[in-house]
């Protein structure tokens, strides 16, 4: 039978070809690429089709309009799992945008904290500060947007707790970080308060070892992999959108779970 | 044509936030020319794992197809007191599987699997069968530090 929604003009099949790279790029799922079919990019008009750079900028919308539903949907008052301490990996799963050759660690002994933005105490912590702030424990899953998880054991002092200590706006929008490894990134201010959001110090009972982020990282059991920096070295309160290193190349920024 | 195109965007919305690998340099690269495994392995930040905990592990090449080699049978001591992963190697389902010792420096931890970067499958395949003549098993509990590589994915 005829399709009812089949156009009286069919659509130029060339246009396929000009978004052939763009939809090479999603290769690791083959269900979008597979739903990406001529009709489909035609149907995502409004747009022009034949430009590429207003497909992209249609799907960073949806991406956009999807995490504005996430954090609709974010309770912050709902636990994450967690899972009993002989379940940790030790050590944990190293990953970063550059393998582990190129981990430039960090020396604690002169490691400061910067605080920004909208907190009243914008003085630098060290890590002894830090470590005399009350500490909670969490053996919670570690979810990578790849597909990969493993289950680690983090010990370090609640953000919220930080975040009141430094007098932060706590209706700000943004909570962003920078680190010694350059890797920008940014969370929402609910799940930066959420009980399970870290500043870690340590893996299982031990100082976080350098490939994790030695002397601070954050660990948050709300967001996936990587929107947890490691190796952070200052800290802004802000309510301008500060974005992140994988979120600038096309990454959803909520990036709940 | 309306309710076509919002089936499509519900379909976009539940998959946007799927995304490309993370890769910018690919993890678990061989030992660069000319240096030596324990240096190669050195360079990898080596970690504190139990030995037990390797038992059982899958080995994978460190490609992107990740391949399974096969899986880690025991850890031995050999008769220089360098210690090698005996490694279930080759054979299709565990079936015709044989063992390999590989150096451990040779090997490195990728979360709950290991990798083995320093040889290839064309390599491996002309190892010798392990015999545990002259080897001492290493006990579950003792601790050994093994090198780290980002996922090959």
């Amino acid at each position: 039978m005829r399709s009812p929604f089949r156009p009286d003009r069919p659509p130029n099949a060339a246009v396929l070809d000009d978004h052939k790279p763009l939809i090479r790029s999603l290769e690791r799922r083959g269900l979008i690429r597979g739903g990406l079919s001529l009709g489909a990019l035609v149907m995502l008009t409004g747009c022009d089709v034949r430009r590429p750079e207003a497909v992209e900028f249609a799907l960073l919308a949806i991406s956009r309009f999807n995490d504005g539903v996430q954090a609709l949907l974010f309770d912050p008052n709902k636990l994450a799992p967690t899972y009993p301490a002989s379940m940790i990996l030790r050590p944990p799963k190293f990953n970063a945008y550059y393998d582990v050759m190129d981990v430039k660690p960090v020396n604690g002994a002169t490691w400061r904290l910067e605080v920004s933005g909208l907190v009243t105490d914008k003085r630098a912590w060290t890590l002894s500060d830090l470590q005399a702030l009350p500490q909670t424990s969490m053996v919670i899953k570690h979810i990578c947007v790849e597909g990969w998880s493993y289950i680690g054991g983090w010990t370090g002092v609640p953000l919220r707790l930080f975040l009141e200590r430094v007098g932060a706006d706590l209706q700000a929008k943004y909570v962003a970080f920078k680190t010694a490894d350059d890797y920008p990134s940014s969370i929402d201010m609910a799940s930066a308060l959420h009980p399970q959001t870290l500043l870690a110090l340590k893996y299982g009972a031990d100082t976080l070892a350098d490939p994790f982020g030695y002397p601070m990282r954050l660990r948050t059991a709300v967001k996936l992999g990587y929107k947890n920096p490691k190796w952070i070295t200052a800290i802004e309160v802000t309510n301008k959108y500060p974005g992140g290193y994988w979120e600038a190349l096309g990454f959803p920024w909520f990036a709940g779970i | 044509m309306a309710s076509p195109r919002l089936l499509f965007i519900c379909g976009m919305l539940a998959l946007a936030g799927a995304a490309h690998a993370q890769s910018k340099t690919p993890g678990g690269i061989p030992p660069p020319p000319g240096m030596s495994l324990a240096e190669s392995a050195a360079m990898r930040f080596p970690q504190p794992v139990r030995v037990g905990d390797l038992i059982g592990r899958e080995v994978l090449r460190p490609v992107e197809s990740q391949d399974v080699l096969g899986r880690v049978r025991r850890v031995v001591r050999d008769a220089n007191g360098q210690i090698m992963v005996v490694v279930d190697f080759g054979g299709f389902l565990g079936f015709d599987s044989r063992p390999i010792a590989v150096p451990v420096d040779a090997m490195v931890l990728v979360g709950q699997d290991m990798e083995i970067v320093a040889f290839t499958p064309k390599q491996l395949r002309q190892f010798p069968t392990f015999s545990p003549v002259g080897t001492a098993d290493v006990a579950d509990d003792a601790i050994i530090k093994v090198g780290l590589a980002k996922p090959s994915h």
